[in-house]
């Protein structure tokens, strides 16, 4: 039998994913990457599993779906798991994610979305001053608890993004340099339009993050996928010291420590862009809240340098990811993870390819089909 | 004049008044600084606050810059450690310091001081940022304890004087982290933070030294020549006994002659390029284009080999290692011959880098400059960019001298003037004619000498190319094969680049790795994407900015 030529739209974290998968599965795998515009290559590697109180804030109207997908959020976790002992080592730690209160209505805030979290599976706890001198005493003085959420981690994107792509390579997943145009349906298979060349596939992957709406536009859906520039801090080397994924109940923040040593301040600070093919530029704005806030929660860090600051793309939708076949043809599999699509990428990627595959899977992620976008 | 002590690792040092930290530690005899993740040593290297490989702790506080920091008594200094413990206890800064000058100028070099100077007696409100703590700048670099050595250095004095009397406000030892659109600009001076929304801008950043990126070129003891230079007329502080100096261009014979009538031993100066004899039409157009610094040239070279002093043509550094306490530098000349000298101090300079970091934030126009292997930027007649309100002058654009950039910085000062509403900017005829002048023999100079910067296919494949990453071409190359792309492809997959220094040494290289494996031509574009910070800078003093930035909102 002929082997199904799959072609997979976007060489992020998902799509490597998927590629990688499919090609294991026994298809023949083409890779289409611009390789301009970064979202897993400017990621800074925190692995999300509790709700954001940023997203809860930005998009209320979005949480419903987020918390139904919060036991998909520890598996995606649980997938990058096996993905750092199956690819040898992505320095991943998973101590677990801490969300800082400061106020008693912040700390009563992080003890309701405590409840709603544990309902759905994940391992949380309120901590007190006293416990959170125990494990991150470099905290500031007026934190006066936190939210500790354990399935949460932080992993080096870069090591991860070159190992997944070496195995893409290894199994025999083909790379090209490009952008997918449009998507059309022939009696054979889908033609894809890009710049160069039209290429055709048995099956799509759609992998494209924030481009996805506009690709898959005309199969009868409207995806409305939106890209969300953020900027992003790092410091010089320090000791190692902070263990834990830090967030605020209340204000935009992550904060890690690379076992570089390296502090990544970032937490969806914006950024601008200027189009498909110029990287997204840093506001001023965003670079001194961004690290005032990061002082403040952790004042042993003021003495530090900041080296280096940049700015990715994050991708929008409705708070839950889209995966699998469109309403208009199946040929056609969306790979497009909800918030945080970094940790859940990997995820999000396997169970679309297997889904290309014909393969159930032994996850249903009915509820994240894209037939809910259909016009 | 009193002395002060401090002590280094335990042991007790003395320092002149006014020395850098650098400069007395050399005196003392240590060269290394701090020890790296990957345990090497490192000392300094570009002694003028870029190469960030310089860092020690100081009373407790890790990350300080050995040649930017003042030597002061009772200080308590230890080498840095790859991961030095956090220090800070509650973000603390002075208050923050608020500007809106009429003219902003950004260098306290040549270009810099004479831009100023311009457009202070057009009547401008002016204040200059100098990242150093003695103006002057790179070219006429000033002695921290004002004496005068040469002409050089009384030309720079009175530079700096007519700056005073023209009533610049010049703020010293300031560090710029931010450039954002609308000309905003966010510095840090100490603890203080600083926050400029001039009218108008004018860039004269200068440049730093391209190296000679040979195996060893990272070892305590390899630094540029410039670096030697500075130890020497800022600080009187000789960087060793016994001196090799290599690459290409008229500073190594300069600072050659120089650190020989201080009392140093010119092992060896070796010029990439042939002797001049062998070009004599293109020596012919350089000494009638500027017959005076010709002759000064001749003079400088009988006066080295006077002083015993050897000069070689046509010789090349190919490497350098440590030889118990001495550096074993081993140099091939044009013919193949390879010979290897012990020094105590190799000195490097193979061209010059423009500091145009702050130009390409704000989006600038650049084109690449392949014989000099670098970015030119565009300016208008009076060194406006293409941004309204910028100007730049000097050696950030390109390399163009110090007299080329003493006259650009009039212009650039005089238009700046005006456009803020003082003077018309007539009348510099006389100076446009004197800049042709300098920039016509800059342009018959250069052709003598050999700084087109090497391919990294001659190199060897050990070299370590990123100093702050301590990542070898062989690296770099590994990193190529995965997917070339861009230099920020690059970067990602191997982390080139993403050390202290920013990319500045590395930065080329892999720019140019990248256009030799992808046949596209070397552009603006093929550079890291600038960013902010353009110089590391510390939290609390971002911390600091944010609060002025939000009082004033």
């Amino acid at each position: 039998m002929k082997k199904p030529e799959v072609i997979v739209i976007g060489g992020g974290v998902t799509g490597t994913v998927a590629a990688l998968t499919l090609a294991e599965a026994g298809a023949s795998v083409m890779l289409i990457d611009e390789g301009v515009n970064a979202g897993s290559g400017a990621n800074a590697g925190s692995l999300h599993v509790q709700m954001q109180s940023r997203f809860m804030r930005l998009y209320p109207d979005q949480v419903p779906n987020v918390e139904a997908a919060l036991p998909f959020y520890r598996m995606a976790a649980e997938e990058w798991v096996r993905l750092d002992k199956d690819l040898g080592g992505i320095e991943l730690v998973r101590k677990g994610g801490l969300m800082l209160a400061e106020t008693e209505e912040q700390l009563a805030f992080l003890s309701k979305k405590a409840e709603r979290e544990a309902a759905q599976g994940l391992s949380v706890e309120i901590l007190n001053r006293e416990a959170l001198d125990r494990i991150a005493p470099w905290l500031g003085l007026q934190i006066i608890g936190a939210e500790l959420c354990r399935d949460e981690g932080k992993l080096n994107p870069l090591i991860a993004n070159r190992l997944l792509g070496a195995r893409a390579a290894a199994v025999g997943v083909r790379r090209l340099a490009g952008r997918v145009t449009a998507l059309r349906p022939t009696p054979q298979g889908i033609e894809l339009e890009t710049a160069h060349e039209t290429l055709t596939a048995d099956k799509v992957v759609v992998a494209a993050a924030w481009g996805a709406g506009a690709l898959v536009h005309g199969f009868g859906v409207s995806l409305p996928t939106k890209a969300e520039p953020l900027h992003m801090n790092i410091t010089e080397p320090g000791a190692p010291v902070i263990n834990h994924l830090v967030q605020h109940a209340e204000r935009s923040i992550t904060l890690k420590q690379f076992s570089t040593g390296q502090i990544v301040i970032g937490g969806g600070w914006p950024a601008t862009t200027a189009g498909w093919s110029a990287p997204p530029t840093v506001i001023s704005g965003s670079m001194l809240q961004n690290v005032a806030l990061a002082a403040h929660l952790a004042p042993a860090i003021s003495n530090l340098r900041v080296i280096r600051t940049w700015a990715g793309m994050n991708t929008t939708i409705d708070g839950a990811s889209v995966i699998g076949p469109l309403p208009a043809s199946d040929r056609i599999v969306m790979a497009v993870p909800g918030d945080a699509g970094y940790t859940l990428g990997p995820l999000v990627g396997r169970i679309a390819a297997q889904l290309a595959m014909g393969d159930m899977g032994e996850i249903d992620v009915g509820r994240f089909s894209p037939a809910r976008f259909a016009t | 004049m009193t002395d002060n002590r401090f002590t280094f690792d335990g042991q007790s040092v003395t320092a002149k008044r006014g020395q850098s930290l650098a400069a007395a530690l050399t005196d003392a005899g240590h060269r290394t600084f701090r020890t790296t993740a990957k345990s090497a040593e490192r000392g300094i290297f570009c002694g003028m606050g870029v190469c960030q490989d310089c860092l020690v702790s100081i009373d407790g506080q890790p990350n300080q810059r050995a040649c930017m920091s003042l030597a002061s008594d009772g200080m308590t200094v230890t080498r840095q450690v790859p991961f030095p413990a956090f220090s800070g206890t509650a973000a603390k800064a002075g208050a923050p310091l608020t500007l809106a000058p009429d003219v902003l100028v950004i260098g306290g070099g040549a270009g810099g001081l004479s831009a100023g100077i311009a457009a202070a007696r057009a009547g401008a409100d002016v204040v200059l940022l100098d990242e150093r703590k003695v103006s002057g700048g790179q070219y006429y670099k000033q002695a921290a304890d004002g004496v005068v050595l040469d002409g050089q250095q009384r030309d720079g004095a009175d530079l700096v004087a007519a700056a005073k009397s023209a009533g610049i406000t010049i703020l010293s030892g300031v560090e710029l982290w931010g450039a954002f659109d609308d000309l905003l600009f966010m510095a840090q001076q100490g603890d203080r933070a600083i926050i400029a929304r001039p009218k108008t801008a004018i860039v004269a950043t200068g440049a730093y030294e391209r190296p000679v990126m040979v195996p060893g070129w990272t070892l305590p003891g390899v630094m540029t020549t410039g670096a030697a230079q500075t130890l020497w007329r800022s600080y009187q502080s000789l960087a060793g006994k016994r001196l090799a100096i290599c690459g290409s261009g008229p500073l190594n014979l300069q600072v050659a002659v120089e650190l020989a009538r201080g009392g140093a031993t010119i092992v060896r100066l070796a010029e990439r390029a042939a002797h001049p004899v062998t070009r004599p039409l293109q020596a012919a157009r350089m000494a009638v284009s500027g017959p005076a610094l010709a002759m000064k040239g001749l003079k400088m070279e009988w006066a080295l080999r006077r002083l015993g002093g050897t000069v070689r043509y046509g010789s090349d550094l190919i490497g350098v290692a440590q030889c118990g306490n001495a550096l074993a530098a081993t140099f091939q000349s044009s013919d193949g011959t390879r010979d290897t000298i012990e020094v105590d101090v190799v000195c490097m300079n193979a061209g010059f880098e423009p500091q145009n970091e702050i130009l390409r934030l704000l989006g600038v126009s650049m084109h690449y400059d392949p014989a000099m292997g670098h970015l030119r930027c565009h300016t208008d007649d009076a060194m406006q960019t293409n941004i309204r309100g910028l100007y730049a002058v000097g050696d950030c654009k390109g390399l163009g001298g110090a007299p080329a950039a003493c006259d650009e910085g009039v212009i650039a000062g005089t238009h700046a003037a005006a456009a803020a509403g003082f003077g018309d900017a007539y009348d510099l005829h006389s100076v446009r004619r004197r800049l042709t002048g300098h920039r016509r023999f800059q342009s018959r100079l250069w052709p003598l000498y050999d700084i087109a910067p090497r391919q990294a296919a001659d190199m060897p494949s050990d070299t370590i190319i990123c100093r702050c990453e301590e990542l070898t071409l062989d690296d770099i190359r590994t990193g190529l094969d995965d997917k070339p792309g861009h230099a920020g492809t690059l970067k990602r997959a191997t982390r080139v680049g993403m050390g202290r220094c920013q990319g500045r040494y590395c930065g080329p290289v892999a720019a140019r790795m990248v256009a030799e494996t992808t046949g596209k031509p070397i552009e603006n574009l093929s550079f890291f994407a600038p960013r902010v910070p353009i110089k590391p800078v510390a939290i609390s003093s971002i911390f600091a900015a944010e609060e002025a930035v939000r009082e004033k909102t």
